[in-house]
């Protein structure tokens, strides 16, 4: 519990940071506020890009835009994942065939290349990328909920609403939702931390909006600049967002594990 | 127990053939470079091998298979030679050792002892079946002209090294036209009927100093080794490769290739080593910005454009994005270090008020093709922000280079950025291409490509006429009116123009060039000879 309550904070810090650089830091993230390449100062935290751009209010909408896309993209694996794992685990028969076969195709097929034709083939735009990331995203959580649900369906207390007339969804909210959503929640919660490196990853590979102002294209954009590492712009422009991704995808598979193992000890 | 034998004896019998059968798969390969190695003393090469950056496809190096972009071009002029070439001051002879003109009549006399790779001997036979060829089947790059503008009338051929071409009408372009259209084997190519699908190894055999031994599109690697039946000259590298690299510049440093971009940031590290070489090239690579005017027809109101050029800081594309190498571009197109620019070209200058003023109220929502390279993605910020301050929406959609020419070929933008190299050609012969109505290239490529949807009969005529003065004054003369009228008229937005640097280590080969007309050393054939 300890842990869960060490780790919330520090990502509640980091995303106080990130909201105060966002909502009252005085630099605007799309906008030239100074020279090219300045170094870090007091006016500029951490230095400009190469367009004059200031770098920490870059990183600052980086999170939330990464964060944005990670929460929309587990909603919506939640959903998906969590309906098609309930209904076929319950239902059985046909319906878990399918869904069966479907979480094994989606599970078995390499990501990153899909991802990429989709990205290239759909086009650059957020919603394309939240929708491509949430496709490979859900199956995982399917099945885990689906193990969960048949377990579950065996149960006496379950079998007997059953028989009482009780429908799928009543059985669901009262019956079944407490032993589900904590899995669900925590499922969702790591896939948040996925679909951002994977949105950066996208978006590095330049299958992004090409000017959102995301870690992955601040990355591409910093390495594709001729000579970066002869020079030392790359220490305030490359780490940066490169620290902002490996601590806020760490600090999130650290909740992760952490509320999982927290659940099963409380099993 | 005797199966479990025979079973053993099977495997290393098979581990065996697989083995030798490896070693054969690289029989080629190695005994090329154990004679390079070998030779030593006696190689008449200076250098064995030179590589360059590779890693982009620029398609097969054959006339109709090569990606219309100077790589591509320049890579299929290794391997297939024209009668001319030229060199630093004008002129020189490459198939032909000799050339005069008379009229509309030039000829030309062969080298003796020509041949194509094949070892087939080449003759003029070979240059009347090409021009026939390229008359029926427009080659990628084609300085012949097509269907009624094809520039040549007829030919005769005196005996199998003379040929007299005639043309239409002779102009101050039509040695360097007739001299530069690449000359393909008859005996391989009277039996292809479809040379723009005809891709198997007999479309690579040349009449060049160098044979594409490898190519490999995937990876964008590129293999030419020197032809010993080449008789104008000495190859001055048994084999040049283009080699996929990450990082152009950590491989230029290690060694892995021999010429590359110098970043403007290293100016001062690279400029004060004695052993790096350098060829400039004084604003060569060029951005516009194209506004498609078929679907934008309200920009044919000349306050919009204005408004366009006040909009876009030019400035600091030159100070952000080139790092302060280069120049704002001219108004005018040909940029400022030209021998052709005309100083008094409308100047525009960055005035967000006067772009507010102009564009504010039009509600205009367009797209803004650019290609996805570091620089067209800043340069498209830039320029988004400028247009979305005057009041614009602008949604910037980015795609590889070959996409983003397709796009433009084919009419599919609102407004497109592109850059390309060769601003600095002298003359600015591209001036007649990009603003004659009747030369416009409408789907090659939109380097020299014309605006969609806008024509100017002033225009055409100084581009054209141009064409047909042979006295250099005055076509400079003419030129400088036609910068001036497309200043005035904004045809299209010129951005900014880049200067570079190649750089190379001269202790290993400093054989680099520029031509009078070109400026990439990289792209020039005689780079590649011993002189």
């Amino acid at each position: 519990m300890k842990r869960i309550v060490l780790i919330s904070l520090a990502l509640l810090l980091l995303s106080l940071l990130f909201a105060w650089g966002l909502l009252f830091y005085p630099m605007d993230s799309r906008l030239p506020s100074g020279a090219s390449l300045e170094a870090p100062s007091g006016e500029h935290w951490l230095g400009t890009d190469n367009l004059g751009i200031d770098i920490f209010a870059q990183v600052s909408s980086g999170f939330f835009h990464s964060l944005s896309i990670g929460l929309a993209t587990a909603l919506t694996a939640f959903l998906i994942g969590g309906a098609l794992g309930v209904a076929a685990g319950y239902a059985g028969g046909r319906t878990d065939l399918l869904v069966e076969f479907l979480i094994n195709l989606f599970l078995s097929v390499p990501q990153l290349p899909i991802m990429i034709v989709a990205g290239a083939f759909f086009g650059q735009s957020s919603l394309n990328i939240i929708c491509i990331i949430a496709a490979f995203s859900w199956a995982p959580i399917a099945k885990q909920v689906r193990a969960r649900t048949m377990s579950l369906r065996k149960s006496g207390y379950l079998v007997l609403a059953k028989s009482y007339g009780g429908r799928l969804w009543y059985l669901f909210k009262t019956h079944m939702s407490r032993d589900i959503l904590p899995l669900l929640a925590i499922s969702a919660l790591a896939v948040t931390g996925r679909a951002i490196v994977q949105e950066s990853s996208l978006a590095f590979l330049g299958l992004s909006d090409p000017l959102a102002k995301s870690w992955g294209l601040m990355i591409a954009r910093c390495t594709a600049f001729k000579g970066i590492y002869f020079t030392n712009f790359w220490t305030w422009w490359l780490l940066p967002p490169v620290l902002a991704l490996v601590l806020s995808t760490l600090l999130l598979r650290l909740l992760t594990r952490a509320l999982e193992s927290y659940w099963l000890e409380k099993e | 127990m005797k199966k479990k034998k025979l079973l053993s004896l099977l495997l290393i019998i098979c581990l065996a053939l697989s083995l030798l059968g490896g070693c054969q798969s690289h029989v080629n390969a190695p005994e090329l470079s154990g004679e390079e190695s070998g030779g030593g003393a006696e190689s008449p090469y200076a250098v064995e091998t030179l590589k360059l950056a590779g890693g982009t496809d620029w398609g097969t190096p054959s006339p109709y298979l090569n990606v219309s972009r100077g790589p591509g071009q320049a890579k299929m002029r290794l391997v297939f030679a024209s009668l001319l070439e030229k060199d630093e001051r004008g002129d020189l002879p490459w198939l032909a050792e000799s050339w005069s003109f008379e009229g509309n009549d030039y000829t030309f006399t062969l080298f003796r002892g020509l041949s194509f790779h094949d070892g087939e001997p080449l003759t003029t036979e070979d240059v009347a079946f090409t021009i026939d060829y390229f008359r029926q089947y427009p080659p990628v790059t084609n300085t012949l002209g097509v269907g009624e503008s094809f520039i040549i009338d007829s030919y005769s051929i005196l005996d199998d090294y003379t040929i007299t071409i005639t043309v239409k009408e002779a102009d101050a372009d039509t040695l360097s036209n007739l001299g530069s259209f690449v000359i393909l084997p008859k005996h391989i190519w009277e039996k292809v009927e479809d040379p723009y699908t005809y891709n198997v190894p007999d479309c690579l055999v040349g009449s060049g100093a160098y044979m594409c031994t490898g190519y490999e599109s995937a990876t964008g690697s590129y293999e030419f080794t020197a032809y010993t039946g080449w008789v104008n000259g000495q190859q001055a590298a048994q084999r040049i490769l283009f080699v996929p690299v990450s990082d152009e510049l950590l491989a230029f440093e290690n060694g892995e290739i021999d010429i590359a971009s110098m970043p403007a940031d290293l100016k001062d590290k690279y400029m004060n080593d004695p052993e790096i070489g350098f060829v400039e090239k004084a604003d060569d690579m060029g951005y516009k910005m194209l506004i498609n005017f078929e679907r934008l027809p309200d920009f044919l109101d000349i306050s919009l454009r204005r408004g366009v050029y006040a909009a876009i800081d030019r400035q600091s594309i030159v100070d952000n994005v080139f790092r302060g190498m280069g120049s704002v571009g001219s108004a005018g197109y040909v940029p400022e270090s030209s021998l052709f620019y005309n100083e008094d070209v409308v100047k525009y200058d960055y005035d967000p008020e006067a772009a507010k003023d102009a564009l504010g109220d039009g509600g205009f929502e367009i797209s803004l093709l650019t290609d996805d390279s570091a620089d067209g993605i800043s340069i498209a910020e830039i320029v988004k922000n400028g247009l979305e301050a005057a009041g614009m929406e602008v949604t910037v959609v980015a795609v590889d280079s070959a996409g983003r020419d397709d796009r433009i070929n084919t009419g599919d933008y609102d407004f497109a950025i592109v850059g390309n190299g060769g601003w600095g050609n002298n003359p600015p012969s591209y001036m007649r291409t990009l603003f004659s109505d009747s030369s416009k290239y409408l789907s090659t490529s939109p380097a020299s490509m014309g605006p969609r949807g806008y024509s100017n009969e002033e225009m055409t005529a100084l581009a054209e006429g141009q064409l047909k003065e042979t006295d250099f004054e005055k076509r400079k003369a003419m030129f400088q009116e036609l910068e001036l009228l497309v200043s005035e008229e904004i045809p299209l937005i010129v951005l900014a123009n880049q200067s570079s640097y190649s750089m190379y280590r001269q202790d290993y080969y400093d054989g680099w060039m520029k031509t009078y007309a070109y400026q990439q050393a990289e792209q020039n054939r005689l780079s590649y000879m011993a002189r």
